[in-house]
């Protein structure tokens, strides 16, 4: 499903974020992918998305090579695949309902199907009471819970999660970390990037484990956070 | 990009202008902003359409008063000045030649006078005809006065011709032509200079405003957004400011020409601000509405380009 073969992303001569990448990840896979800040967790994610792109070597996502999708074909990779950040990026200017939907509409979703799905994915992030709330009218937990459910209202076979727990608490954490859970357990693949300990051995599935822009380690059962 | 095609169809138009409005409703200090700005700017331009309209009256009423007088020896035969008068309606340069006999212009003179007993006294005296057969020549503009005068003194049937008003007059008529001259190019000077302005600070409010939401337009990006679908409300937003700002502009503009109107009536009397407004009601409103509209629109498609760089 993805492939990262010999990937290095020099941002300047002095400055490597990633250097000679190689990684296999099959679909279904739970992977979480750990290290330090600066480790280049977040680069390698960027990759994914296109939003960054590699010095040298090929990113391959489902058969294709990410250098060959042109510009304006960005916006579908990017709806194929549902992202989280620690940061939310969620549009203030919308309510809950609506930075769903805009989601969907973008993808070229009629009003019908905006109006069924939308309602669903709050319920299974828990915010059906919330979908006419503004995001600064929400908690932290409940801003990245909004913005699982935008991530999920593609059906995306891949959800990346950068730092999803990073700007909350254990509680809160714990519930992002179910709900990435029972989405891999419907076959969506989920790649979380993280340094929180705790929540790396508690899923105890794939850990990949980065070092200044190396992946040093890469325990494929029941892994732990180890560095 | 058949695919883009399709989602592009499927994001109706109906889908972005409700967008758009939603986004211009909700961010109403920035809404309000741009749209005082894009208002001030279309109360610019249309005073520089009163403006332009003022001085376009100045100078054709200037333009009425120029003529060229030809008048005529008490020997000249009638066919004489008639085959004059048609010459000069010959030339490309003269626009209308009336003649009047010297019976016509006795006659006006007495109706002219008619309340100067004195001068009434006088002419009954005279047991003559004292005026003179002319000619009373329009030309298409100023600059032709000369060339027609030229061209009546080369004329065969010369000798008829008295003298020609023109030389006496040349000082005036070139002081006017000077001053109306002036008028035109500094009244469209400073039409395109305050027009700029208005739309440089238009498009620069726009931007701002736009440059405000580049972290949204970064998060639409993300989720997958095509440009159309982040362009599409920011345009239709740009639009519901140029709306607002039009209603704004000409609710401000008509009381302010319904009260300076009367006041400009006062000084100078063929200049009628109000009777020029309605008359070209519709064609204002056009204007108005329209330079709101494309300037909203056009702003905000410019200053969204920037940040849809993916």
């Amino acid at each position: 499903m993805i492939n990262f073969k010999k990937v290095t992303k020099k941002y300047t001569h002095h400055f490597t974020a990633l250097e000679d990448i190689n990684l296999e990840i099959k679909p279904g896979e739970f992977v979480s992918l750990v290290g330090p800040s600066g480790a280049g967790k977040s680069t390698l994610i960027k990759m994914l998305i296109k939003e960054d792109r590699p010095t040298s070597g090929q990113v391959i996502l489902d058969g294709v090579d990410l250098a060959d999708v042109r510009d304006r074909d960005i916006p579908f990779l990017r709806r194929k695949i549902g992202t989280i950040f620690q940061d939310f990026r969620l549009l203030d200017s919308k309510t809950a309902f609506e930075n769903v939907a805009f989601a969907l509409e973008v993808s070229g979703a009629g009003e019908d199907e905006i109006a069924e799905d939308v309602p669903r994915v709050l319920a299974i992030v828990g915010l059906s009471e919330k979908h006419t709330n503004f995001p600064k009218e929400m908690s932290g937990g409940e801003k990245q819970r909004l913005a699982i459910a935008r991530a999920l209202i593609h059906r995306p076979k891949i959800i990346l999660a950068d730092e999803p727990t990073g700007n909350l608490d254990l509680v809160n954490s714990y519930d992002v970390l179910k709900l990435l859970w029972r989405i891999n357990e419907l076959g969506t693949t989920v790649i979380l990037a993280t340094h929180d300990r705790e929540i790396v051995n508690t899923v105890g599935k794939r850990v990949i484990s980065m070092e200044k822009g190396r992946v040093v380690r890469d325990q494929l059962e029941g892994g732990k956070y180890i560095i | 990009m058949e695919k883009e095609k399709q989602v592009v169809k499927s994001y109706s138009l109906a889908r972005i202008i409700k967008a758009g409005w939603i986004n211009f409703r909700r961010n109403s200090f920035l809404s309000f902003g741009a749209t005082g700005i894009l208002a001030l700017a279309l109360l610019v331009l249309s005073g520089l359409i009163i403006l332009n309209f003022f001085t376009d009256t100045v100078v054709s009423s200037l333009d009425e008063k120029v003529d060229v007088s030809v008048y005529f020896q008490d020997s000249a035969k009638e066919d004489q000045i008639l085959k004059i008068k048609s010459d000069l309606e010959g030339l490309n340069n003269v626009k209308a030649v009336a003649y009047v006999s010297k019976e016509q212009a006795l006659e006006d003179f007495k109706s002219r006078h008619g309340t100067d007993q004195l001068i009434q006294d006088s002419i009954s005296e005279l047991d003559y005809n004292p005026l003179q057969s002319s000619l009373n020549v329009k030309a298409t503009a100023f600059g032709q006065y000369a060339s027609i005068v030229k061209f009546l003194e080369d004329n065969p049937l010369k000798t008829a011709i008295d003298k020609i008003n023109f030389y006496e007059n040349e000082a005036a008529i070139n002081r006017i032509e000077s001053i109306s001259k002036g008028l035109s190019v500094w009244g469209t000077t400073i039409t395109i200079f305050l027009a700029l302005v208005a739309v440089l600070v238009t498009f620069n409010t726009i931007r701002l405003t736009i440059y405000n939401k580049k972290e949204e337009i970064e998060i639409m990006k993300l989720v997958g957004a095509s440009s159309w679908h982040i362009r599409g409300p920011f345009v239709a937003e740009g639009a519901f400011y140029g709306i607002f700002a039009a209603i704004l502009a000409l609710a401000i503009f008509y009381p302010a020409i319904h009260f300076a109107s009367p006041k400009v009536l006062s000084f100078a009397p063929n200049i009628n601000l109000q009777g020029y407004f309605m008359n070209y009601l519709g064609e204002m409103l056009l204007v108005v509405f329209g330079v709101g509209l494309l300037l909203g629109m056009i702003s905000s498609g410019i200053a969204i380009r920037k940040h849809l760089k993916i």
